[in-house]
């Protein structure tokens, strides 16, 4: 701002033949962010982001002679991949679950957070015809795409069903505490994508950037292991930065160990969630002012 | 604070900046920027003004026009009107609920068909299904596409796609209605019917904000222009005043386009005969004084216009030129121009097709007389002819 101070004598006349070489610094428009008003607004646009999300499904699977059948088929080849190498090669010790049940839990949560950030970081770019031409509340583009990835995820997770039968598993009980890892697993994802669908548009590198962390993450994340194979001092750490840690931990501890959520670990993953999705909010909100400027 | 009334628009001190260099920013670029800013110089260089200093106030039920010529900001203002963009300083305070239709379609999906973009564009613009549900069949007979609505907007032509678009962004009942440049495309009908829309959406009290580059659709629309030039406001007033001036630019534009030919004007003037202005339906003589460098067999072509290169009416003359200046003398018995400022362009042939001089304005002149009978709003007329009539019940 330092650099429009000299400016500020600049005449103040309306008429065409005296405008100013630059605005009045305090004239400067300031995008502020105000949840009050935001979030009734976001509340409103709740049909449209039903309908994004359904355009979005459709129009992916409009072609596919597949269709919904490609969001069980990636999962399950995963799982049979990894379980055809970890069986042979490394063995990962799963305290009598047996391995493609306890890797298939894992890797529904990771596969939500990656299709979520794949698609859900392009979706500003991608709706940029939409959103230059029309006024509506720019989040719901990255939700909708958070919504069809909750589709894929409840497609691919009824895989279960038909899995556990096949290796004699049931589920325990204590499945009821499922809901509260889905729900730092969402409000991870939103934070984590509303920062990055702003990002791209910004700064295109970070385009690349996503795939490669995937593609890193899903070993930074206990997929394929699990929790209790991380050393215990790194443990508290790495549920701090990846809440998912816990969340996948959490399925499997509910699903499959009949056991209940370890507090001190999930109120930490629900921590670091929640502050990940506000600032995440609040950083699009901030940034979401230039977005159309930029094509 | 006063809440302004529903349907206003409120632009103040608006400023607005794109980046000068739209390539994609290389690590070189924006380090360079980066440099600026951190030693405090300004880092203007790095931007282009595309709006500056922006002032307006639009009551509710008016209906503005914004005219300019391309890239002097007016469709930049309309998206910040439209909240799809946000200025850089400033700010516009605008109530009520928006209908906006911004480059041709409202921003369709294609790989969707008719019926789903009309739903999505519904529920973009605030409607419940049920509303949208309730419009549906109007939209799709306005618009004309009984038989297309279900097939993917993809296979739609620029004219189908454009009917849906301004259909959808009317139906949606707006208090504010922001148009760009849309009048252009679509079949004749399609237009005539648009603008029997627009008149009665203004007659119900909607604001109407219409950016085009069609100065008599303006005109019969807008009871108010804004001319934007290079950014700035230049002209904001009643239709014909803003208008006028608008003309005369372009005009004074083309005159210094114009390139030195072997034939120039020299001077002339148009006058009644005795002198003074033309009256509606009296007598005009037109001088002129042409130089040529050689020996020519010419056309020369006169046509009188507004002050754009679209003349009102033209006539011809052949004559043949020897080197020097030649003097031309016409008269036209009853010229049936309405009151108002008028200016004459002109081009001279060789009678094989070249061209001696270019199509430039050349003189201007005013008619005195009765001012024309207005049309009624939503009616394009041509050229403002006079002509008596009597009438009897």
């Amino acid at each position: 701002m330092a650099e429009m101070g000299q400016l500020a004598e600049a005449p103040r006349a309306q008429t065409p033949a005296t405008v100013p070489l630059s605005p009045e610094p305090l004239t400067r428009y300031r995008h502020r962010v105000r949840f009050r008003e935001s979030m009734p607004e976001l509340w409103r646009a709740r049909t449209l982001v039903g309908r994004l999300a359904v355009r979005q499904l459709k129009s992916r699977y409009r072609r596919a002679i597949l269709g919904f059948g490609w969001a069980i088929v990636t999962p399950v080849a995963l799982t049979l991949t990894f379980t055809f190498i970890l069986s042979r090669v490394i063995k990962v010790p799963t305290a009598g679950v047996p391995y493609p049940i306890f890797f298939y839990v894992g890797l529904l949560a990771w596969t939500f957070f990656a299709n979520a950030i794949g698609t859900g970081s392009g979706s500003l770019l991608e709706n940029m015809g939409l959103l230059k031409r029309a006024y509506v509340t720019r989040e719901v583009f990255p939700l909708a795409t958070i919504v069809v990835a909750v589709v894929d995820f409840a497609t691919a997770a009824a895989v279960l069903l038909v899995m556990l039968p096949l290796f004699h598993f049931m589920p325990r009980i204590t499945a009821f505490w499922v809901p509260l890892y889905l729900f730092v697993q969402v409000a991870f994802t939103t934070g984590v994508v509303l920062f990055t669908a702003t990002a791209v548009v910004y700064v295109r590198d970070v385009r690349h950037i996503i795939p490669l962390g995937i593609q890193v993450g899903i070993f930074a994340t206990p997929v394929v292991y699990g929790l209790s194979q991380v050393p215990e001092r790194f443990r508290l750490l790495m549920v701090a930065v990846n809440p998912l840690a816990e969340v996948i931990d959490g399925y499997r501890r509910s699903l499959l160990y009949g056991q209940g959520p370890d507090w001190t670990y999930f109120s930490v993953s629900l921590a670091t969630a929640v502050v990940v999705l506000v600032a995440g909010y609040w950083a699009f909100k901030r940034m979401e002012d230039g977005v159309a400027d930029i094509s | 604070m006063l809440t302004s009334p529903r349907g206003s628009i409120q632009v103040n001190r608006v400023w607005k900046r794109f980046r000068a260099d739209q390539t994609a920013p290389t690590l070189a670029a924006e380090a360079s920027r980066l440099r600026d800013r951190l030693a405090g110089r300004p880092d203007d260089n790095h931007w282009r003004w595309v709006l500056r200093d922006i002032s307006c106030s639009i009551a509710p039920g008016e209906a503005v026009g914004l005219v300019g010529t391309n890239g002097s900001g007016k469709s930049t203002l309309l998206r910040l009107l439209s909240r799809v963009m946000y200025p850089y300083a400033g700010d516009i305070r605008m109530n009520g609920r928006v209908g906006a239709l911004i480059e041709i379609d409202a921003g369709f999906h294609p790989e969707l068909t008719g019926r789903e973009n009309i739903y999505l564009y519904g529920s973009l613009a605030g409607l419940s299904d049920r509303e949208t549900r309730a419009r549906f069949d109007s939209i799709v007979e306005f618009a004309g596409l009984e038989s297309a609505i279900d097939r993917q907007v993809k296979y739609y032509s620029t004219g189908m796609r454009m009917r849906l678009g301004f259909t959808v962004a009317v139906s949606t009942e707006p208090e504010v209605l922001l148009v760009d440049e849309v009048l252009a495309v679509g079949d004749s009908s399609f237009q005539a019917r648009c603008m029997a829309r627009i008149t009665s959406a203004i007659k119900d009290g909607t604001t109407v904000v219409l950016v085009s580059h069609d100065l008599l659709s303006v005109q019969a629309v807008c009871s108010r222009v804004l001319w934007i030039d290079d950014g700035v406001v230049k002209a904001d007033g009643p239709t014909d005043r803003s208008l006028t001036a608008y003309r005369n630019a372009v005009e004074l534009q083309a005159k210094d386009d114009a390139e030195v030919g072997p034939v120039e004007f020299v001077g002339g003037s148009v006058e009644r005969p005795g002198g003074g202005s033309p009256t509606t339906q009296g007598a005009a003589q037109f001088h002129l004084e042409l130089k040529a460098r050689s020996q020519v067999n010419a056309r020369v072509y006169l046509g009188v216009s507004q002050g754009t290169a679209i003349p009102i009416f033209t006539m011809r003359h052949e004559l043949n030129m020897a080197p020097g200046v030649v003097r031309l003398e016409g008269r036209i018995e009853r010229i049936p121009l309405a009151r108002g400022e008028y200016h004459v362009w002109m081009d001279v042939l060789q009678d094989d097709g070249t061209l001696l001089m270019d199509w430039q304005p050349v003189m201007q002149f005013n008619v005195e007389g009765p001012s024309l009978h207005g049309a009624p709003t939503g009616v394009v007329r041509l050229a403002p002819i006079h002509v008596d009539s009597d009438w009897e019940v």
